[in-house]
């Protein structure tokens, strides 16, 4: 899976971040103060960015944590099946099919932008 | 831990997770003291509760459960430090968590603010709360997060929330008990608790219950910062608890303090168990 290690404290809202092996997005960041001792905590509350499945977690801010790597591009709708709709990725030339979420309408020709990790994409 | 809870302290890995996923109940320790105005000491609030439910029996013959088998799990206390808005917003993370996994936190405290934790967690539409005091000042001390002004932020701040219902209030200062008067806030004084019944005004509504200790005549509850007579009986407490739990997605129990010889905090133990049966059996 495309990823790269940071530190959690380098995490920050807006940014990806991997949780129970899926690639969230993170809509709040909170850290804890140290006790007397401890190290200083963060908490990262996230949204599956294909599931919509919302996740969190709390690890120290000098943790190690995987961020996934998704790209974002750019593609045009070749044509429109049912569900399902062509698209061209207009970098590649590539043709892919995906699935049309159902609160979007398509139609041939029109451009659009999608996420991509892997084999998961997600219009936005 | 509390007594017969699991225990699921906070996941550093999560890979750690799966256990705190399938829980019914999530309790969570604030143990806030930062803006008591009084008698100090709801620091150790979270430690003493818990003690002092160890004599408990597990059955409660009148809901016939037992308390081990309602999957509480006990994630320990978030510890508090001194910027309050800051350990707030973490706290109210650390409680929404529970929310989205379906579980209902149950929180305890610590000093009354932070109610407003729970409240930004779990977003009711009814802040139904049993306290001596209206805790509607806009600021006290100059201070909005003050704990005797979280009623008044979780009304004001908490879009969700479209009233308060005041159980056992019986002092406040003239603002306040001008702010009272509002459309949105219903005040039940101490002599009319044992009578009220919510009725239907919470079927098919978002629930949060609150019991600041000090809504108990001090007589029984002692163990807190801001002691005011004339106050409930503690079952008067409990038969409340009892009604609005099965309604409820979120429950608290602040301001106990360890100024006494552990009555405060067994009745604030056993008022959490009460609302983790009433709420099973709901």
């Amino acid at each position: 899976m495309a990823k790269q290690q940071t530190e959690v404290r380098e995490l920050q809202e807006g940014s990806y971040v991997m949780i129970d092996d899926t690639p969230c997005k993170i809509n709040a960041y909170s850290t804890a103060k140290p006790g007397k001792h401890g190290s200083a905590k963060a908490r990262v509350e996230a949204e599956g960015v294909f599931d919509g499945k919302k996740r969190s977690l709390s690890q120290p801010v000098d943790a190690k944590i995987w961020v996934p790597i998704i790209e974002r591009k750019n593609g045009q709708v070749v044509s429109v099946d049912g569900n399902d709709m062509q698209v061209m990725d207009l970098e590649t030339y590539e043709t892919i099919t995906m699935r049309i979420p159902d609160d979007i309408d398509v139609s041939p020709d029109e451009n659009i932008e999608y996420l991509e990790m892997e084999d998961q994409r997600k219009i936005v | 831990m509390f007594p017969g809870a699991t225990d699921d302290g906070e996941a550093t890995d999560t890979a750690d997770r799966s256990t705190r996923d399938g829980a019914n109940f999530v309790v969570v320790g604030a143990p806030l003291d930062a803006t008591t105005t009084f008698q100090p000491g709801t620091r150790f609030g979270p430690r003493r509760i818990r003690s002092l439910a160890e004599p408990f029996d597990d059955y409660d013959s009148r809901t016939d459960q037992h308390f081990s088998t309602l999957s509480v799990a006990d994630r320990g206390d978030v510890r508090a430090w001194n910027d309050v808005p800051e350990y707030l917003e973490y706290l109210a993370s650390t409680l929404r968590e529970a929310v989205w996994n379906d579980a209902v936190p149950l929180m305890l405290g610590g000093e009354h603010t932070v109610s407003l934790a729970g409240v930004r967690a779990v977003e009711p539409e009814v802040f139904v709360c049993l306290d001596a005091h209206l805790d509607l000042y806009d600021a006290y001390d100059g201070n909005p997060l003050s704990h005797a002004a979280v009623t008044r932020r979780i009304l004001e701040d908490v879009d969700a929330v479209e009233e308060v219902v005041l159980l056992g209030a019986r002092t406040g200062s003239e603002t306040e008990w001008e702010r009272a008067a509002a459309d949105d806030v219903t005040v039940v004084p101490p002599e009319a608790v044992g009578e009220w019944s919510p009725g239907d005004r919470l079927a098919d509504r978002e629930v949060y219950l609150s019991v600041d200790i000090d809504a108990a005549d001090p007589g029984y509850a002692p163990g807190t910062g801001t002691m005011e007579p004339f106050g409930l009986e503690p079952r008067e407490l409990r038969d409340v608890v009892r009604e609005v739990a099965p309604h409820a997605g979120g429950f608290d129990v602040v301001e106990v303090n360890d100024r006494d010889d552990g009555q405060t905090a067994a009745l604030a133990a056993k008022l959490v168990r009460e609302f983790v049966f009433s709420h099973a059996d709901g």
